[in-house]
């Protein structure tokens, strides 16, 4: 906290992020995104989605057919 | 003026009833501008001028992802709406509500009448109140203990899916609690509202969060709110209850958008 | 006269997305990528974990299955340990958020 009036007030400090949760229609979301830097300069952003499949037994087994 | 030559817009901080502007004196707005009150039947509209270079749409859609441009004009709109909130009835505005000039703002008023008299009405005397539940520190506890030796990859199996369950049950017990704690808060507020878990890499919080929410407390009620709060909180040791305010009503003054 | 507002009480139009940001500098560029990769790999190995549970749940799996299943996953959870024990990382350090999965520990290091 840096402005004036937080520290004069004697309450704790307002949490940023339920002040942005509430004067924000949806909040604040931290993105998928994670941006990788070097020295403070920015280099590479990777963006991973992942596709997670449940492998079930009879899927197991059409593959093998298939493959047979 | 056409819209393309506007190089400014008013800034609305909030709607209040029975407002004195000498409350406006000395409070900093927005790029330093000073507040003004735009008057509309009995309603009330603080606002300033801002620069469309900031708040224009296309401005705005990058500052939203600038999180200490955030994070400062957050903190300006939440002192205007405190000092006003302070001494008036007073239904906050969301972030970056602008209009183009004192004419839309109050066309705003009379268009939002019904509904801020009814927000206004609401809130008149009381105060938001943030209460959240996290689970406590020492949980991982429940990964210790007896677990039977692991001798073979069918043990090693078992003794995972019995810490999985021991882990299920856990959760749901807690989150029994939480909708305990809120079913006894309720009871002392004029309204409440479940707001979603925050991100604890945001948050800041140990733990897992299985309640935020916010209660309308009347001022008369407040004294008891908290002892309740404290009591909840020590009760029970697996969660940790956070309560903070008192806060403008800001999770009460929402409109509908039409 | 135009009687546009930019936005309206209530219409929750905004939202503001905040990327990650992994600062790093020389000295510890090499420990943060390997972060980054080791975030991953738990991920991946907490889903095997999850599903292998599920699979011997179901009860389709002969005891031989069973048995290379669970041996598997031991190696591997001691070899995510002897990792993170040589890089002195710990399960909340492998905590970055790839996607639309979210944060890959939501609130305990061992469940998913």
């Amino acid at each position: 906290m840096t402005t004036d009036a937080a520290r004069t007030r004697d309450l704790a400090p307002v949490a940023l992020v339920d002040l942005l949760d509430r004067l924000l229609g949806t909040g604040v979301v931290v993105a998928g995104d994670v941006v990788v830097s070097l020295a403070g300069v920015d280099l590479v952003e990777i963006r991973l989605q992942l596709l997670v499949t449940s492998i079930r037994a009879e899927m197991a087994e059409r593959r093998t057919a298939a493959a047979g | 003026m056409t819209d393309d030559e506007r190089s400014s817009a008013r800034y609305l901080y909030a709607v209040c009833r029975r407002l004195d502007p000498a409350v406006l004196q000395g409070v900093p707005a927005l790029g330093d501008a000073p507040l003004d009150v735009v008057v509309q039947h009995d309603l009330m509209a603080v606002v300033s001028t801002v620069s469309l270079a900031v708040f224009g749409e296309e401005a705005l859609r990058r500052n939203l992802e600038d999180i200490a441009w955030l994070e400062e004009t957050a903190r300006v709109h939440d002192e205007v709406v405190r000092a006003v909130s302070r001494c008036a009835p007073t239904a906050p505005m969301r972030l970056a509500t602008i209009c183009f000039d004192d004419a839309v703002v109050r066309a705003r008023l009379r268009e939002w009448y019904v509904d801020l008299a009814h927000v206004l009405d609401r809130i008149e005397g009381c105060s938001e109140w943030s209460v959240k539940v996290l689970t406590a520190p020492t949980d991982q506890a429940i990964d210790d203990g007896a677990a039977p030796a692991v001798t073979n990859g069918a043990d090693y199996l078992r003794r995972k899916k019995l810490l999985a369950e021991r882990r299920s049950a856990h959760d749901s017990s807690v989150a029994e609690a939480a909708g305990r704690i809120h079913d006894a808060l309720v009871l002392l507020a004029r309204a409440s509202r479940i707001l979603p878990a925050q991100d604890p890499r945001l948050s800041g919080h140990r733990g897992t969060m299985v309640l935020n929410a916010a209660y309308l407390v009347p001022d008369q009620e407040r004294a008891a709110f908290a002892a309740l709060v404290e009591q909840l909180g020590t009760h029970d040791d697996r969660v940790v209850v956070d309560s903070r305010g008192p806060w403008p009503p800001y999770s009460f003054a929402m409109l509908e958008a039409r | 006269m135009s009687d546009r507002t930019t936005a309206a009480p209530g219409a929750g139009r905004h939202r503001a997305v905040v990327a990650q940001r992994l600062e790093t500098d020389a000295e510890a560029v090499e420990r943060d990528l390997l972060r980054l990769v080791l975030t991953v790999v738990e991920l991946i190995r907490q889903l095997m974990e999850k599903q292998a549970l599920r699979r011997v749940d179901e009860g389709d799996l002969t005891d031989a299955e069973v048995e290379g299943l669970g041996t598997g996953l031991m190696h591997l959870e001691q070899a995510m340990e002897d990792l993170k024990d040589r890089y002195g990382l710990c399960a909340e350090d492998l905590n970055i958020d790839l996607g639309p999965l979210g944060s890959l520990l939501p609130g305990r290091t061992d469940e998913l």
